[in-house]
């Protein structure tokens, strides 16, 4: 009998190389994923839970004579992922390290969870990784 | 007979590999801001970081199939234009051993490929050493 239970999937490394990565990062491969595995969550913890926080437009850079405006932008990948219908959940203390005001910027649709609490959910998922 | 080694103001020795923090950008960003500021500057890419220059990347990353339309340049493209930019001041080396170890042999136009034995010579003729990330 198929499993229907969503996968978890635990994105806590971040910041892994704006300009080598640019649009493919774990954001954006967790898309394809949720389609594979059809349906995932996304916990986003350590430093991955600044993902969540709203921020200024992604910055461009020079590099010779060239503006590169396409490196990876997180908070465009977390409303991909939303709009694909995924879960996506930020531990306390990853937001509670980036300061007081986090809780009040959050992405849109994105869900705060205590330390741990999913950790004693993992066997209601049909599997658990870290991405 | 052995390539000669520039006199640079800064040697920036990139050792920690792509992919796993912003370590290329940085190497990248500071290159670009002391070539801006009219220094010389070489880079000496070791381990994974002997990947970045590959011709094999080609000119752009694989399409992205959110936007298809969008081109994504390869970092094998912003070292060339690194280069291409700063022809007299611009220099980015490749360790042989390194490189070959990984599959890297074929580099782009414009970055030489050095034996691990010449990094002394690179350290030596550079005014100031900088280290980043490890292998």
């Amino acid at each position: 009998m198929a499993d229907w239970r969503p996968a978890l999937a635990i994105v806590e490394k971040a910041y892994r190389g704006a300009v080598e990565t640019q649009f493919f990062d774990a954001l954006y491969s967790a898309v394809e994923l949720h389609r594979q595995l059809g349906g995932l969550e996304v916990l986003l913890r350590g430093a991955a839970a600044s993902y969540a926080v709203e921020a200024p437009p992604v910055p461009t850079l020079t590099i010779g004579g060239r503006i590169v405006d396409t490196l990876n932008d997180a908070r465009h990948g977390l409303r991909a992922l939303l709009d694909a219908g995924v879960a996506v959940w930020v531990e306390e203390p990853g937001l509670a390290a980036l300061g007081p005001h986090t809780r009040t910027r959050l992405v849109p649709g994105v869900r705060r969870v205590a330390a741990g609490e999913l950790a004693g959910q993992w066997s209601t998922y049909r599997m658990v990784f870290f991405l | 007979m052995a390539t000669a080694v520039p006199r640079t103001d800064v040697l920036l020795t990139l050792m920690g590999a792509p992919h796993s923090s912003d370590l290329v950008t940085s190497c990248l960003r500071m290159a670009q801001a002391l070539l801006e500021r009219g220094a010389s500057v070489q880079v000496w890419a070791c381990g994974y970081a002997t990947m970045l220059t590959q011709c094999s990347l080609g000119a752009t990353k694989p399409r992205n199939l959110a936007a298809w339309g969008t081109e994504y340049p390869s970092t094998a493209t912003l070292v060339g234009d690194l280069l291409a930019t700063y022809p007299d001041t611009a220099y980015w080396y490749g360790c042989r051993f390194c490189g070959e170890d990984r599959g890297a042999a074929s580099h782009i136009p414009g970055v030489r490929v050095q034996p691990p034995w010449r990094f002394a010579d690179h350290v030596a003729s550079a005014g100031t050493v900088v280290f980043l990330g490890v292998m």
